[in-house]
């Protein structure tokens, strides 16, 4: 009763192994470029790593300098951004996952949350110059840090507010029923069951905000020279990144590989941190 | 479901009174021999050395608890677990002569003619009439009228014409259990294979669709080797002509279906059949 | 509250205090309200980046009307400015990226989910997933030390010879080699979704049941086939989410872009030539911008690149929405 038409068969297995081939072709090329860019920036970058980057401000041009003004006010908008956005995000997160829920209010807050969280950040860039570079008159770190944390925002109310949804409402009507107000409930509960899955989300947000550059183009701009004011405009990793790569001057460029290369295992380390954290959670359950 | 009023199970159904095989027991040929199969999961030994006939146009049901091999051995027959990593056969099966654990076995080819049914019906999320004329179109280049007359016999085959051919255009997803697991036996049969594997097929479906089932496997013996792996222990002894009881990876006893339910030969087989455990 | 608060004042010998019961009130209050207000903050702050942008954006669309979409002038000097470029350049990258990117993360899903050592799996996984946190400055510097060049001197020499002189593909592949253009935009884009891509469309490939799978093996299907056939039509929501995922990614994308597309405002008939996006036009000119009308321009495209991002953005939420749901059945 068998009747296959073999040569159709055939014909059929040499269409699988083919596209099974170029399958393994995608993976190993994909792999390749991406293992390439890394390869390069650490070639690159490693060749200019020196004690001067941390401690000479970045030079005029042609002349040899380091990146500590650059690194300073990265570090210091990183941490202005997270200091502003952290608190607020979690504080809105928790409302949504604890008092809002399917609220209309709490619907349109994520919706639009779920836009800014994809939205290019290069408007967000916008959004400040418009606000505060404008109305103040002239760039600052302040900005700077603003825009950062505009961008940290989105992430943490959405992590926040997923992680604490984990948290099974068994757990809080056993803390309830203690007779534990509301607000023990979630500051000694549902905070403590979610913690790992939060920081993780801040971690993430750090890791985002720290390879910025577009926002931080007309909000922070660039300072050549160390400042700690943070009313002036501020050097800062990424826009030092930008100039000094499309100079023409070799020292300059040597030195965006550099930041660059700094920029990329600062993140790489928040992301692996970050896994751990949460592949650690989940070992736990 | 189409189903008409509750027929009581087991009256309706004269097939199902126990039966004489030893009548045309001259007839008997073995379809798929096994020879001393053991089968590792990574590093445990699952399959310790099995050999058994599985006869040409009979129905041979696996039996025995939870855990003892039955659905493995069946997997071995068309090499379902080669998709997995760390698990491997040893040993000979024999399947009209080849050894099928040849390496060298064209595995799409073994399994157009080793059809396997599984324990949850897995219709494609494609319609009633794609879901039976996907596996015809792999192997054949059939024309529209010939594909359309393949899938309404196959349909018929699987006692499921009646009840879908007004909406052969519909998602299979939309029937019901029972309809969806015909429709899986069917989609399997109309690939013409040789031999019908059944993974548990009724452990998810109520009384009535098991009792159509049950009734379609017996129709569908007259064309095709079937082995059938089941928990249920009536049902074995209801369709079944051979029976293999297994225990924690070995064969306890092989023989005719009467024989085992009735003057079983090992102890434990009967202690299993008696409800002693598993 | 205060129903509780009166219960435990007429029981005094209750031993939970009236003032700790106030001040689990209080906390309770300042809790609620505390959330409730942040929660309203963020969204005015977003609700205003959208307002602050339309803004921003009104003196330049008043002055030009919807010829701004349609314009390919862009003048600072005689003040003329039109959005035609940049909306012609960010399509054509994100276009160009998508052809390349897509093809290679499904290949590299399926490669993942069928034919993978499992060994290999989870460490391939991981690469992938922590080279989609890179920041797109990285790939911008890669793009303009490295890809740049090597384009120039080995790829765009051969496209053009290949192609010369072959209608529409000879125009669209003519010299010189610039290096720099859209075409090596549209190649750094395409690495730079490879990883969205591809950690989508692999999680949705895990989640095809394994035995429905094994019921295509077991008709005799080929990897293709139950690939083709089964897995991805099974998966085609989530897949299309995920490209769509990418695409906002491409479209919205701004330093990988700046670096290599060549900021020219005009439309080339080669797209080796150099060109301009929405968002490398922002990020060149901004600062420089001194006019109002030319910072409203740039503020105008900066409104119109959100658009289209959203647009793109909410289709592909609204797919992998739809994708939960049914695995939710």
């Amino acid at each position: 009763m068998q009747n296959f038409d073999m040569s159709r068969y055939k014909r059929r297995r040499r269409v699988s192994s083919l596209l099974m081939i170029g399958s393994w072709f995608a993976a190993i090329t994909g792999l390749a470029i991406l293992g390439l860019i890394l390869f390069t920036l650490f070639w690159r970058g490693v060749g200019g790593l020196n004690l001067a980057v941390f401690t000479e401000s970045t030079p005029p041009p042609g002349a040899a300098g380091g990146l500590l003004n650059a690194i300073y006010g990265s570090v210091m908008m990183t941490v202005l951004g997270t200091a502003l956005g952290t608190p607020l995000g979690i504080l809105a997160g928790t409302w949504m996952a604890e008092y809002g829920r399917n609220s209309r209010l709490a619907t349109t807050i994520r919706f639009i949350n779920d836009i800014l969280l994809s939205a290019p950040s290069i408007v967000i860039g916008l959004f400040v110059y418009e606000v505060m570079v404008v109305t103040m008159g002239h760039f600052s770190a302040w900005a700077g840090g603003c825009a950062l944390a505009l961008l940290v925002l989105p992430v943490v109310v959405r992590t926040t507010e997923d992680m604490l949804l984990l948290v099974p409402d068994g757990l809080r009507e056993a803390a309830s029923a203690l007779g534990s107000p509301r607000w023990m409930v979630i500051s000694r509960v549902c905070y403590r069951a979610a913690k790992a899955g939060m920081i993780t989300g801040v971690l993430l947000a750090v890791a985002r905000v720290t390879g910025e550059t577009a926002p931080l183009l007309f909000t922070a701009l660039n300072n050549q020279f160390m400042s700690t004011d943070m009313n002036a405009p501020m050097a800062n990793l990424p826009v030092v990144i930008f100039q000094f790569a499309l100079s023409p001057y070799p020292e300059w460029q040597q030195l965006a590989w550099t930041a660059a290369l700094l920029i990329t295992v600062t993140v790489l380390i928040l992301n692996i941190v970050a896994r751990a954290l949460s592949s650690s959670r989940i070992k736990k359950d | 479901m189409n189903e008409s009023a509750p027929m009581s199970v087991g009256t309706q159904r004269p097939h199902l009174q126990p039966r004489d095989p030893m009548a045309n027991r001259a007839a008997l040929t073995e379809k798929i021999s096994v020879r001393d199969v053991r089968f590792y999961y990574g590093d445990f030994l699952a399959l310790k050395g099995i050999s058994m006939p599985i006869y040409d146009k009979k129905v041979t049901a696996l039996i025995g608890p939870s855990g003892c091999g039955k659905s493995t051995l069946l997997r071995i027959f068309n090499r379902m677990y080669d998709l997995y990593p760390k698990q491997r056969a040893e040993g000979e099966i024999l399947f009209e002569g080849n050894n099928l654990l040849d390496p060298k076995q064209d595995l799409n080819l073994l399994r157009a003619r080793v059809g396997m049914v599984f324990q949850k019906p897995t219709p494609f999320p494609m319609s009633i009439y794609d879901n039976i004329a996907f596996g015809i179109r792999l192997y054949e280049r059939v024309p529209k009228s010939e594909l359309d007359d393949r899938v309404e016999t196959a349909l018929k085959r699987g006692a499921l014409w009646d009840e879908v051919k007004d909406k052969l255009n519909q998602s299979g997803l939309g029937l019901s259990g029972g309809q969806q697991q015909r429709l899986c036996i069917a989609r399997s049969i109309a690939v013409r294979p040789d031999v019908l594997l059944l993974d548990e097929p009724t452990s998810a479906l109520d009384p009535i669709a098991t009792a159509k089932v049950e009734e379609l496997i017996y129709q569908l013996k007259s064309d095709y080797t079937i082995c059938i792996v089941t928990h249920n222990m009536q049902q074995a002894a209801r369709v079944a002509d051979f029976t293999a009881f297994m225990y924690l990876g070995e064969l306890i006893e092989f023989g005719e279906t009467s024989q085992v339910f009735t003057k079983p030969k090992q102890p434990k087989t009967e202690d299993y059949i008696t409800g002693r455990f598993g | 509250m205060n129903q509780v608060a009166s219960v435990a004042t007429s029981a005094p010998a209750n031993s939970i205090t009236a003032s700790a019961l106030r001040r689990h009130t209080l906390w309770d209050a300042v809790l609620k309200h505390g959330t409730r207000s942040a929660a309203i903050t963020v969204l005015l702050l977003l609700g205003g980046v959208i307002a602050t942008l339309v803004q921003g954006s009104w003196l330049s669309l008043s002055t030009f009307g919807p010829e701004f979409l349609t314009t390919e002038k862009w003048n600072p000097v005689s003040e003329e400015f039109g959005a035609l470029a940049p909306i012609y350049g960010t399509l054509l990258t994100s276009l160009i990226a998508m052809l390349i990117g897509i093809p290679i993360s499904i290949g590299i899903a399926i490669f993942l989910t069928e034919l993978c050592p499992p060994r290999l799996k989870r460490s391939i996984s991981t690469a992938i997933e922590l080279l989609a946190g890179i920041p797109s400055i990285i790939y911008g510097i890669w793009g303009l030390f490295v890809l740049a060049p090597f384009l120039q001197a080995h790829v765009q020499p051969v496209l053009i010879e290949v192609f010369a002189g072959v209608p529409v593909l000879g125009t669209m592949f003519a010299g010189p080699p610039y290096g720099i253009g859209i075409f090596t935009a549209g190649i750094i884009l395409s690495i730079m979704v490879l990883p969205y891509i591809t950690s989508v469309t692999r999680d949705v490939f895990e989640t095809v049941p394994p035995t429905l799978k094994e019921s295509a093996y077991a008709l005799g299907c080929t990897t293709w086939e139950v690939v083709r056939k089964i897995v991805l039509p099974f998966t085609s929501t989530g897949v299309i989410g995920g490209i769509m995922l990418g695409l906002g990614r491409a479209l919205g994308e701004t330093m990988a872009v700046t670096f290599v597309i060549g900021n020219a405002h005009k439309i080339a008939g080669s797209i080796l030539a150099p060109g301009t996006t929405i968002s490398a036009s922002i990020a060149n000119e901004f600062t420089e911008a001194e006019t109002a009308l030319y910072t409203s321009s740039l503020i105008s495209l900066g409104l119109l690149l959100f658009l289209i991002t959203f647009t793109v953005l909410a289709i592909a939420r609204l797919l992998l929405l739809r994708l939960q749901r049914q695995a939710g059945k």
